[in-house]
């Protein structure tokens, strides 16, 4: 009797787990995600063949490939442009999705590259809404302390950053406010127009 | 010391005659709502989402109502779709907005303050970043002791009391214990967190807003209330009430500029990288600015 009363809960148990187990196994906890790539990111920085000038290159393509799978771009310019999303086409859309990236890519590759043995905390994660979630972190610096949060979204069983928040400064919302003023009086063309340019000008031979 | 006293009361005076004249203030604070009004990102493929809920919608209603009915429907049925497809929460996820009645003046100010940085603080920085990183590490921990008296009013002010007692415990143990400031001993060995606080913030938390956004020569972006909040801060500085002739006026300011480069020289480049990384700088720092000082009057209401 006693055996049978256990098998079932066993097998309850069993059933139980199964059920709950791959939803969370697949899509993973935001925190353990974020932190996965942020492992990879100090991983090539801290790579003592990728140190030498000559490696910047790889350096960089290495990082490229990581914010690839990191970043959700097309959710991060969808949100960037907000409610002008919608007047660009969606050729335009993709082109704007692409010279966002390269700009993002460009500015802050260079930023990370000038990394200095910062230290990075993850706290905790906080949820915002039924598929985003925020991951808290801190980056000690040698007299500050800077928190960076990263909002994720849950697609496809996969969480993907969509904004970073750096002392409460939101980068989407930091970029709308700039698009904005560009999109009240020119057409979407001409705002591809400036990031191409602004684009074009960063890509050869990084500025100091 | 004195001089220091007059321009204040001059940048005050300054700040009452301007706050006289809000008449660009209504249109520009009407200026946001139309925005957040409008609302929710489309989806990339309108064109088969209103077809399709068209035809749902042409079922249910009658025949004879279809062309008048049409418009409307087709942009709810584009918008419903948009919310479920895009999170509900972008209308919310809107940045704060700030009144900026004086743009041509605060871009002038940015573009001065831009230069003052390429042609001055950052050559003048370089060179004494040469000076090795523990020394100036120990003169910012001596610059940010001075300021715990500060936080510790503030936090009290907006009845942070916990924040207050670390920054009152902090203030006692660095001074005695870290001789002047020189090291945080308070965080290193008694793990006691700085809790910041200024004046700016301590007036958000009471409700006043920023008035309107301001760049000041050197100092750089504030508001109204910020430029309150800075001459408060001023007050709640040690060294503020140093006799006269102990501290000449000539050697505070001294004091003043090697704290603003020791500062910058743990942030060589992060001015730079913003600055390569904007469409606009201009827009970009204010809202930057107002963002962070968003979220720093938010804080001030947890705990």
């Amino acid at each position: 009797m006693l055996k049978i009363l256990l098998r079932k809960y066993i097998t309850g148990a069993l059933l139980m787990f199964c059920l709950v187990f791959p939803v969370t196994a697949s899509a993973g906890l935001p925190l353990d995600t974020v932190k996965g790539y942020s492992d990879k990111v100090l991983e090539i920085l801290r790579d003592p063949a990728l140190k030498p000038e000559s490696a910047k290159q790889l350096r960089k393509d290495k990082l490229r490939a990581i914010s690839e799978k990191m970043f959700d771009f097309t959710e991060l310019s969808k949100r960037t442009l907000a409610q002008n999303w919608k007047n660009l086409n969606p050729a335009q859309q993709k082109e704007f999705v692409n010279l966002f990236k390269t700009l993002l890519g460009d500015t802050y590759a260079d930023k990370i590259l000038a990394y200095t043995d910062e230290k990075i905390v993850f706290n905790k994660e906080v949820s915002l809404t039924e598929k985003t979630v925020e991951v808290q972190s801190t980056v000690i610096r040698k007299t500050a302390e800077v928190p960076i949060n990263y909002r994720v979204i849950l697609k496809d069983g996969v969480w993907r950053v969509y904004d970073v928040v750096v002392e409460g400064v939101s980068l989407t919302n930091n970029y709308r406010t700039q698009f904005r003023e560009i999109l009240s009086n020119k057409p979407p063309e001409s705002l591809l127009e400036t990031l191409r340019k602004k684009v074009g000008k960063s890509e050869p031979g990084s500025k100091t | 010391m004195k001089t220091a006293q007059i321009m204040l009361v001059a940048s005050l005076l300054l700040l009452s005659l301007v706050s006289v004249c809000p008449a660009a203030l209504p249109a520009e604070e009407s200026a946001p709502p139309p925005e957040a009004a409008v609302q929710t990102p489309g989806i990339p493929v309108p064109g088969n989402d209103e077809n399709t809920t068209l035809k749902v919608q042409e079922k249910t209603s009658g025949d004879a109502e279809k062309d008048e009915v049409k418009p409307p429907v087709a942009e709810t049925g584009a918008e419903s779709v948009a919310e479920s497809v895009d999170s509900e929460e972008t209308a919310a996820e809107e940045g704060p907005h700030i009144p900026d009645p004086f743009a041509p003046t605060n871009r002038m100010m940015f573009e001065v303050n831009d230069r003052l940085y390429f042609w001055v603080l950052k050559p003048v920085t370089q060179a004494y970043a040469r000076i090795p990183e523990d020394f100036r590490i120990v003169f910012s921990n001596i610059y940010d002791n001075l300021k715990a008296p500060g936080r510790m009013l503030n936090n009290l002010m907006q009845l942070r009391l916990k924040g207050a007692g670390n920054e009152l415990l902090r203030f006692v143990i660095n001074s005695f214990v870290g001789v002047g400031g020189m090291g945080d001993a308070a965080r290193d060995a008694f793990g006691i967190k700085k809790q910041d606080a200024d004046f700016g913030q301590t007036l958000g938390h009471y409700g006043l807003d920023h008035g309107f956004y301001l760049v000041w020569p050197i100092l750089g972006p504030s508001s109204l209330r910020d430029t309150v909040g800075r001459v408060g801060d001023y007050f709640m500085h040690p060294l503020t009430y140093v006799h006269h002739e102990d501290l000449s006026t000539t050697a505070s300011v001294g004091i003043a500029v090697h704290e603003t480069v020791n500062d910058a020289s743990f942030k060589i480049g992060d001015y730079e990288t913003f600055k390569e990384a904007a469409i606009d700088p201009y827009i970009a720092m204010r809202d930057a600015f107002v963002q962070n000082r968003k979220k720093k009057v938010q804080e001030s209401m947890q705990q």
